[in-house]
């Protein structure tokens, strides 16, 4: 029985060996390890060895078949891996994958993600402020007194004579700087309201402030500053001008504009032809808002910058109507 | 604000293009909005001369016209009432595409040849006006010149999107004066220098001023022998081209002077001015007058009128009345140059809901200086275009101007501003490039005297600003600013929201963003009840609709609209997370915001993956559970209770579970009713979760002490139980935990069995229960003990049975 069983199992090493497709290997299977196979055969013997015996000889035996099982296994694998099988099943790796759950941000928490993230890098701060505010916070401070044209720049949302919808969040400049000193860094990131509504206005929309205060901060650390995130944002090569604009709380004001990313400065309808796209406003800090605010206007200066976050995520995407954005549709978000 | 290319070179020698001149416009801040050629497709457009008028003999309202232009002669079918022999006219030759897209040819109407068309100015684009029929071109104008040439047509519109500082451009000499300084050039304006003053004396009317603070100055003279009628074409021309209608001729010279100088104009018919008396005074309370519009305003005494002797007649700086409109038979007219509060005409137009061309320039402020300069250039034009004569002299109230400071200038401060280095002649030289009259001072200053065209200019940096502009913005060195290192304070609410959005990304939820702004309706389609704190918001004063009239105080309805929008465009597996504010009213203060975690899930539970692998299970509420876990895990807050609850007011009888911590409501989650759903127009079961991240926030932070690894072996018996159908099997796993054996490790649910052989009512709960010792490899005496324990505990306490194997 013994001598059967060494027999058989060198007898098995070599025939595993010789199957080369997986023909041969079924055979080999029917052959051998099959339920009327050799090796069943020589099991059934073991009933006719003395009962002392049975222990050693029964795990010899099984020793034996899980050697062939396990060297017939991984000739298949090989086989099947080689693919010189034939006619065998086989794993279909056309069928998609299981995929596991994944869902992502809004584009445009993507966007204001990434610009916090480069400010953040420079040392900003980032802080948050009420979405309702006070008209002092969001006009009178800001050096937008009642009946100013420049409120014709801000369609607001009124909750009450004295409380509206931040229509930018540039209140949180004042705010900040009431409760602390200079110098000061910091990027103020928020929902902002005018009651506005088409293919190129919701409502509703994202925007980060920043500014910075410090003694002798210039025009040209400004313009400094904007060109280092202008760069990290798109392309170290994006051109940028600045351009002479008016909003009340920064003197000298300027608009930001970069080369058209859509057209690179060809002129194309994104860019009305013009090859400029207008990304950001910006100037330095109206020395009024100083006042408001108790800063010495002559000791400290600082400069004070804003973005949308719709603009630029419609830009990077080539997004062309910004409503998509609140109807989250998933067909819309997926793409992100 | 509008101008042409050559209107503004009628002031200033210019040699740019229209698009050079918009460049530097732009690049001055004076943002150009739109350059457009003006009166194109007219090429094959003549002047014509009708020679000859014959019937049709088809058509009795068409005739046949003999037509001269130049050496040719052409025959052409015309149905307009005005054509006349001897009619100068313009006329489309054969291949003319007309700005209305009609290509002319040679065609027959009604029988007859037609070489050609006579055209109305509608036809051609010129304007709107069609009544009279074909143009009427001046007799002297030569057949056979092209139109476009013969009325100087070619020219380019440039509309400039102005701010709200440079009341100065809203002018075309405005304009001027700022491109002047791209070519190093000033200005010529049609009228120069110091007008003699006017006197009062001897004259027909008397101008009352009640208060200078409303009404700085008023100037006003009176014309005589005044003919109505169109204007001249060069007029025409000019207000054409900035898309105004021309209305008759004094209306039109207002309003050119208007365009021209900045200063708004108004023409009262002198004869309707009861009492020969201009009244500038605030109106009385009840007061009403029709403006030129039609319409009938009621008046507030905040508002600012011109009045005669008896009733009002002009709402002050926004529009005339209608009481005392010029008309085709007016022969006296007293004309109005003026300047008046800015913060009162805003306020007026704002009331009455009326701005117009006067009302925008005002609001931005008039320079008080304008009004004679303006008067004298409107009244050379009326009596040379209208027949009039002046009368001599007229009213020039004056007592609400003021001089003006002279501004002090530092070079140091100038420069430190801007990153430059000027010394002070450069800026001197920049400053009066734009005529800006600036002197340099011994003590390294320099004076400025504000030019009164330019009453933006008050401070010190709005002069930097001005030095800034006229060196160029471009042309300003880059630097970095010299700053402490430091590091910035993190929000830890912040961190947190970053945070719970990654875990719902990493569940496969969506970020969704709705407005802060919800209809009010969403309360009655949750159902919730009369009182329901949700339902006390924040309204808007002045919403888009009504669907925007308050401030969300839940997100959950924003996000099930999404929802409706989502499948209905066939998207069904929706798995939507949003983390916003929700505002609830204090008083009349600002309202308490707080942020929250809003999801929904519905669909299948494997919604990204193949059916073949997965097949198409749905979700429910244990999909919902499972985020929360993940949540609560991912955000280590253990300390969170589930309290399952049957007063979720928008839940599912029983599906409902409320986040407990401290006895407070920290969320809750469940399935949406199937009521509920159906107002939102789901018709799927659909799981929702809520987080008030306040209350999270308010939390401790957890400490995190690392545990020593197990070293000894783990060993796992099951326990399976027959209970009744009310017991919970979170009750048993509880129960167990709450014995505190210190050999149990975990215990968990594997199986729960309804049916054979067990009767009705009752059902098998298996649970696997691990043992493990921190100091040995436990031994089955050891184990069978605890859990011997551990099942009798479980049989008594919920009268249950083993299940026999
Ligand atoms: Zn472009």
């Amino acid at each position: 029985m013994e001598a059967e069983l060494h027999r058989l199992q060198t007898e098995a090493r070599a025939a595993l060996t010789a199957s080369v497709n997986a023909l041969g290997l079924e055979a080999f299977r029917v052959k051998y390890l099959g339920r009327k196979g050799l090796f069943t055969t020589v099991m059934r013997a073991l009933g006719d060895v003395p009962v002392a015996e049975r222990p050693r000889l029964g795990k010899l035996a099984n020793d034996v078949r899980q050697e062939l099982e396990e060297a017939f296994a991984a000739r298949e694998a090989e086989l099947a891996g080689s693919q010189m099988a034939v006619g065998a099943p086989r794993s279909d790796l056309t069928l998609p994958g299981r995929l596991a759950p994944f869902g992502k941000s809004h584009p445009v928490t993507q966007v204001m993600e990434e610009v916090c993230a480069i400010f953040e890098g420079l040392g900003f701060a980032v802080a948050e402020g009420p979405d309702v505010e006070l008209d002092y916070y969001n006009f009178e401070a800001l050096n937008i007194p009642p009946h100013h044209p420049a409120r014709d720049m801000h369609d607001t949302f009124y909750v009450s004579d004295s409380v509206l919808l931040r229509t930018h969040t540039s209140p949180m400049q004042v705010r900040a700087m009431q409760k602390a000193a200079p110098p000061l860094r910091m990027i103020a990131p928020g929902k902002v309201y005018r009651c506005d509504s088409d293919i190129t206005h919701t409502p509703m929309f994202h925007q980060v402030e920043g500014f910075l205060v410090d003694r002798k901060v210039s025009f040209g650390d400004l313009k400094g500053v904007l060109s280092v995130f202008i760069a990290k944002m798109f392309d170290k090569k994006t051109p940028i001008r600045f351009r002479p604009s008016f909003f009340p709380f920064t003197e000298p004001s300027a608009e930001v504009d970069i080369g058209c990313v859509i057209c690179k400065g060809e002129g194309c309808r994104v860019c009305k032809k013009t090859g400029w796209l207008e990304i950001l406003g910006a100037g330095l800090i109206d020395p009024a808002v100083f006042k408001m605010v108790g800063y010495d206007p002559d000791a400290y200066t600082g400069f004070a910058f804003g973005l949308g976050m719709e603009r630029i995520a419609m830009l990077k995407y080539g997004i062309t109507d910004i409503r998509m954005f609140y109807e989250n549709d998933l067909r819309f978000l997926s793409q992100f | 604000m509008k101008f042409t290319l050559n209107w503004l070179k009628q002031y200033l020698d210019l040699d740019l293009t229209a698009t050079e001149l918009a460049d530097r416009l732009t690049m001055a801040g004076l943002e150009v909005e739109a350059v457009e050629p003006l009166f194109v497709g007219l090429d094959l457009v003549k002047v014509g001369r009708v020679t000859a008028v014959a019937p049709h003999p088809n058509a009795d309202k068409l005739v046949l016209c003999t037509v001269e232009v130049g050496a040719e002669t052409r025959r052409v079918v015309c149905g307009a009432p005005n054509a006349r022999p001897g009619l100068v006219t313009a006329i489309a030759l054969p291949g003319a595409v007309l700005p209305s897209g009609m290509t002319i040819r040679i065609s027959k109407i009604r029988g007859e040849i037609s070489e050609g068309m006579l055209c109305s100015e509608k036809e051609l684009g010129i304007s709107e006006a069609h009544q009279g029929g074909i143009m009427e071109l001046s007799a002297d104008l030569a057949s056979g010149r092209d139109l476009v040439e013969a009325l100087e047509l070619a020219d380019t519109m440039i509309e400039v999107d102005l701010t709200p500082n440079r009341a100065d451009c809203a002018s075309v000499i405005g304009l001027a004066r700022e491109a002047g300084s791209f070519v190093g050039r000033h200005l010529t304006a049609p009228i120069a220098g110091e007008l003699p003053a006017l006197t009062s004396a001897n004259l027909p009317f008397v101008v009352q001023v009640q208060a200078a603070a409303d009404c700085p100055r008023y100037v006003a003279r009176l014309l005589k022998g005044v003919t109505i009628g169109p204007s001249p074409w060069w007029l025409r021309r000019r207000l054409l081209a900035v898309g105004q209608r021309p209305i008759n001729n004094v209306v039109d010279i207002t309003n050119f002077v208007m365009l021209e100088y900045g200063q708004p104009l108004h023409a009262f018919d002198f004869a309707c001015l009861a009492g020969g008396r201009v009244e500038v005074r605030r109106a009385m309370a009840g007061e009403q007058l029709q403006t030129l519009d039609g319409v009938t305003r009621d008046l507030n005494p905040e508002m600012l009128l011109i009045c005669d002797a008896e009733k009002p007649v002009a709402v002050a700086g926004v529009m005339g009345g209608a009481n005392s409109e010029v008309h085709p038979a007016t022969t006296e007219v007293l004309l109005e140059s003026a300047c008046f509060n800015p913060m009162s005409v805003r306020r007026t137009s704002r009331v009455l809901g009326l701005g117009t061309e006067a009302s925008y320039r005002f609001e931005r402020g008039v320079d008080p200086q304008l009004a004679p300069q303006a008067m004298e250039r409107a009244v050379r034009l009326l009596c040379e275009i209208t027949g009039a004569t002046a009368v001599p002299g007229g009213v020039d109230y004056r007592e609400g101007v003021k001089p003006r400071p002279t501004i002090t200038m530092r070079v140091t401060r100038t420069n430190d501003l801007l990153g430059l280095n000027l010394d002070a002649d450069t800026i001197v030289r920049h400053l009066a490039s734009i005529e800006i009259p600036a002197v340099k001072q011994a003590d390294e200053t320099i004076a400025v005297a504000p030019p009164s065209f330019r009453i933006d200019l008050e401070r010190e940096i709005d002069l930097v600003e001005e030095v800034a502009r006229l060196v160029g913005y471009n042309d300003i060195p880059t630097s970095l600013p010299m700053v402490p290192m430091c590091f910035p304070e993190q929000d830890a609410a912040r961190l947190m929201r970053k945070r719970l959005a990654g875990i719902m990304i990493a569940l496969g939820f969506y970020e969704a963003i709705n407005y802060s702004f919800v209809g009010a309706r969403h309360c009655d389609m949750l159902g919730l009840a009369a009182g329901h704190a949700a339902r006390c918001c924040v309204p808007l004063l002045n919403p888009l609709g009504e669907d925007q009239g308050v401030m969300r105080t839940m997100l959950l309805p924003g996000l099930l609209e999404n929802v409706r929008r989502n499948i209905n465009f066939q998207t069904t597996d929706v798995r939507l997370f949003e983390i916003g504010k929700v505002f609830h009213p204090v008083g009349d203060a600002q309202p308490h915001e707080k942020m929250h975690l809003t999801a929904v899930l519905t669909g299948r539970r494997k919604p990204r993956s193949p059916v073949v692998h997965f097949g198409g299970a749905l979700v429910d509420i244990f999909d919902a559970k499972g985020v929360v876990d993940a949540i609560l895990d991912g955000c280590r807050l253990p300390q969170l209770a589930f309290v399952p609850a049957s007063d979720g007011e928008i839940a599912a009888p029983d599906q409902f579970i409320r986040l407990m911590v401290d006895g407070q409501e920290a969320g809750q989650f469940g399935q949406l009713s199937l009521k509920v759903a159906k107002e939102f127009g789901i018709k799927q079961p659909l799981f929702y979760l809520d987080i008030d991240l306040e209350v999270l926030s308010g939390l401790p932070p957890a400490v995190i002490q690392c545990l020593p690894l197990a070293r000894f072996p783990a060993v796992r018996w099951d326990l399976a139980v027959v209970v009744a159908e009310e017991v919970r099997a979170g009750d048993l796993v509880a129960a167990i935990y709450a014995a505190a054996e210190p050999l149990v490790e975990k215990v968990e649910l594997f199986d729960i069995y309804r049916g054979k052989p067990m009767e009705k009512g009752r059902k098998s709960v298996a649970l696997s229960l691990t043992y493990r010792a921190n100091e040995r490899t436990l031994d089955d005496a050891t184990v069978g003990a605890v859990h011997t324990r551990l099942t009798d505990m479980i049989l008594t306490r919920f009268k249950a049975r083993l299940r026999e194997v």
